[in-house]
């Protein structure tokens, strides 16, 4: 017997009263301005464990007050500008947590996860890049990481399992899938699984023109080709572009590694105009910084680079990933969202 | 066969006291002629009397059962399943109970057999689960079996349950090659390598686990392991598995042309794989659309065969090649950039740009397979006044 929510509001009543009553609210859960004033509550993301009963009905939302909760968080909660973002992520990724929880909870078929779901991965995709710059104690990756591949892989199954029906999917669901089938194959650049899974796909899939720049990026990946992976991640949409310029930093590593044997010449130097224009950066400075790291020579006037095979220091880290210029410029044109909730590409 | 059930179980029971693990096995396969035996599907055969001692008679009334819901029309897979599954962990009882005994071995052998075989009904036919739910739940339970079989470390050689890992092992990994987590064999690998009888197992078991091996070493970019073990099996193979030598070539083709190794096509016609005598003439010419051209022609048979993304590797020998033409042509060892990019403009890179070239040249650079350096300020490649282009079986 499945079990069905019946509450229609963001909280159950049991929890919000508990939550007032113990001052256990989140600041995005007190009235505006007002203090101890409780505001909208979200329900929390409290772990499954032995001893904790089965949740009851009236504390279960129904699977429209789910998609409700959703668009709450990221209509209200993600362009609230009273803080820094990172707040925001860690008060909503813990609301989508419970979320998810009551999807499995409640068993939700695949059309139902897959509804309340794909928003969740857009909503990784899109903090993973945002929150990339911060200091590890304020944000960790590894985690949203993991939840973003979780989901991810979760919502594919799903896409199997609603393909094997033969009822047709509306025109914007499949747009949809193919998004995120192709989020999956940036997320997933070059891995052996992932391109597997492209290559076996649907064909209405592998058609998709989104898809197909994501799949030929990360088959590029695969060959070994970077010219064209750095060339084309810059063409991607939005929280695509900017999930794959994670990588910017790594291929422009493994670009300079492979120039340091290609370009080996005590005299001869290679001009900063062409890395920069190879290397997808916005100014000779961000180049400068890249040669320090990895034990480059600059010429002395500044507008040249001299390769040395044996200076390139392989053993030292790759620089962090930054906020990319590319990605910036794509992101402040977006109606955020729009975009997290899959209503706009 | 047998014509009645009493017939049918008094036999099994002879089988089970003479200890005959072979004739049991058969007794209990999904392809025997018994199965045809409409006597034999009893919805609940508990209710027989029987003086078959446990856990066999579960592991007959499972397999009762299994007939039954397989008779049903139209098949009830995923309650047969179900039931060999149960009879599954009945075997696992079975092994535990028997102490410096294996015969067995090819009862459970087939039973892990049908097992699969009805996971992959189920998997075909059957919806509401995610797919290849069933086939890893299959094979948790043959790791049930596995594990009874590598705990026996007491028994003698010859009557040691250790002989049956090799053929579960091989079980496994066709499951795991099926859904895609081969990252689960290398536990069972470990588990072979570090048998002290590993050379013991029957030659088809070692064929069949060199196989998969090999393709496995192929997976993680391990080539020389990879040819190794897909060479052994190839040689090992008898003559007349033509289809099995031919499986095995698909994949060790490739990979000894990812090490520079081209294949005779006396060898390739014998096995009908013609498309990678096509694929090496277009490799050997540098002929990237001609290359691109069969890939795509063949998608279809290389995607399925799981070598599609290994095919897709060879591109930068493609290019190497067709750099060697250029270096034929201009007879000097230094060799302007623009003419390596007209070149691949010439063999379909149409939108080929000269920051692309600069970027194949230097991959093949930092790889050996040209030696030299580019000088961006002349434009131009300057390679080794010896050996140039290494041969790649070298590199």
């Amino acid at each position: 017997m499945k079990l069905r929510g019946s509450c229609e509001s963001f909280c159950p009543e049991t929890e919000t009263k508990m939550r007032i009553k113990e001052k256990l609210l989140n600041f995005y859960e007190y009235k505006n301005g007002q203090k101890n004033v409780p505001g909208l509550l979200v329900k929390e993301f409290t772990r499954s464990a032995a001893g904790v009963v089965t949740p009851k009905v009236k504390d279960m939302r129904t699977e429209e007050c789910l998609v409700r909760t959703v668009e709450y968080l990221f209509k209200e909660i993600c362009l609230d500008k009273r803080k820094p973002f990172r707040f925001a992520y860690d008060f909503i990724f813990d609301r989508l947590r419970a979320v998810r929880q009551e999807i499995v909870i409640q068993e939700f078929d695949s059309r139902q996860s897959v509804r309340l779901m794909e928003p969740m991965i857009m909503f990784l995709a899109y903090s993973l890049y945002t929150l990339s710059t911060e200091p590890i104690d304020n944000f960790d990756p590894k985690i949203c990481q993991q939840h973003l591949q979780e989901c991810l892989k979760r919502v594919l199954c799903c896409y199997d399992d609603l393909e094997k029906d033969p009822q047709t999917e509306s025109l914007r669901n499949l747009q949809r899938r193919y998004f995120i089938e192709a989020l999956y194959q940036i997320f997933n650049l070059g891995v052996f699984e992932a391109l597997s899974r492209g290559l076996t796909l649907p064909l209405h899939v592998r058609q998709d023109e989104v898809f197909k720049l994501a799949f030929n990026i990360s088959m590029d990946y695969h060959r070994g080709h970077l010219y064209r992976v750095l060339q084309n991640i810059p063409t991607l949409p939005h929280i695509m572009c900017s999930l794959a310029s994670l990588k910017m930093q790594t291929l422009r590593r493994r670009l300079l590694a492979l120039f340091s044997h290609a370009y080996h010449n005590k005299v001869l130097t290679v001009p900063v105009t062409y890395l920069i224009r190879l290397l997808v950066l916005k100014s000779p400075n961000v180049l400068f910084q890249q040669c320090r790291q990895y034990n480059i020579t600059v010429s002395k006037d500044r507008t040249a680079v001299l390769f040395y095979k044996n200076d390139y220091n392989g053993d030292i880290n790759t620089l962090k990933s930054m906020h990319e210029s590319f990605v910036n410029a794509k992101l402040e044109r977006i109606n955020l969202p729009e975009v997290l909730l899959l209503k706009k590409f | 066969m047998f014509g009645t059930v009493n017939n049918y179980l008094s036999s099994i029971s002879r089988a089970a006291e003479a200890c005959d693990g072979d004739t049991l096995g058969k007794f209990l396969s999904l392809r025997d002629v018994h199965v045809q035996n409409h006597n034999l599907y009893i919805a609940q055969p508990e209710k027989l009397r029987n003086s078959l001692k446990p856990p066999l008679d579960e592991i007959v009334t499972a397999h009762l059962k299994v007939l039954y819901y397989l008779a049903q029309k139209p098949p009830n897979y995923m309650e047969a399943y179900n039931q060999q599954a149960t009879s599954c962990s009945s075997v696992v009882k079975l092994l535990q109970q028997l102490k410096d005994e294996n015969w067995p071995l090819p009862l459970m052998y087939r039973v892990c057999l049908d097992l699969r075989y009805l996971a992959q009904a189920c998997e075909k036919h059957c919806r509401g689960f995610t797919p290849g739910n069933i086939l890893e739940k299959a094979a948790d339970c043959m790791m049930g079996c596995f594990r009874v079989c590598a705990a026996d470390g007491r028994a003698a050689e010859q009557d040691t349950k250790r002989l049956g890992m090799m053929n579960l092992v091989n079980q496994l990994f066709k499951v795991y090659f099926r859904i895609n987590k081969l990252h689960l064999c290398k536990p069972l690998i470990r588990a072979i390598e570090n048998s002290s009888f590993k050379e013991s197992f029957p030659l088809p078991e070692q064929i069949t686990y060199k196989y998969f091996v090999g393709r496995r070493a192929m997976f993680d970019s391990n080539y020389s392991m990879a040819v190794e073990d897909l060479s052994y099996a190839f040689a090992h193979c008898p003559e007349r598995f033509t289809s099995n030598k031919r499986l095995i070539l698909i994949y060790l083709v490739p990979v000894k042309m990812l090490l520079g190794y081209l294949p005779r096509k006396s060898l390739l016609e014998r096995y009908d794989l013609l498309l990678f005598h096509d694929l090496a003439l277009a490799l050997k010419a540098g002929n990237v659309n001609k290359f691109d051209e069969i890939v795509h022609h063949h998608e279809i048979v290389l995607i399925r065969s799981g070598i599609y993304l290994l095919v897709e590797k060879l591109k930068f020998i493609v290019y190497r090649n067709l750099f060697k033409k250029v270096f034929a042509i201009r007879q000097t060892h230094q060799l302007d950039m623009g003419d390596f990019m007209s070149a691949l403009q010439f063999v379909g890179v149409t939108d080929a740009s000269l920051d692309e070239t600069h970027c194949i040249i230097a991959n093949l650079i930092y790889e050996g397979k040209i030696k030299g350096y580019i000088s961006h300020a002349h434009n131009k490649l300057v390679v080794s006044k010896q050996n140039p282009f290494p041969p790649l079986i070298a590199t």
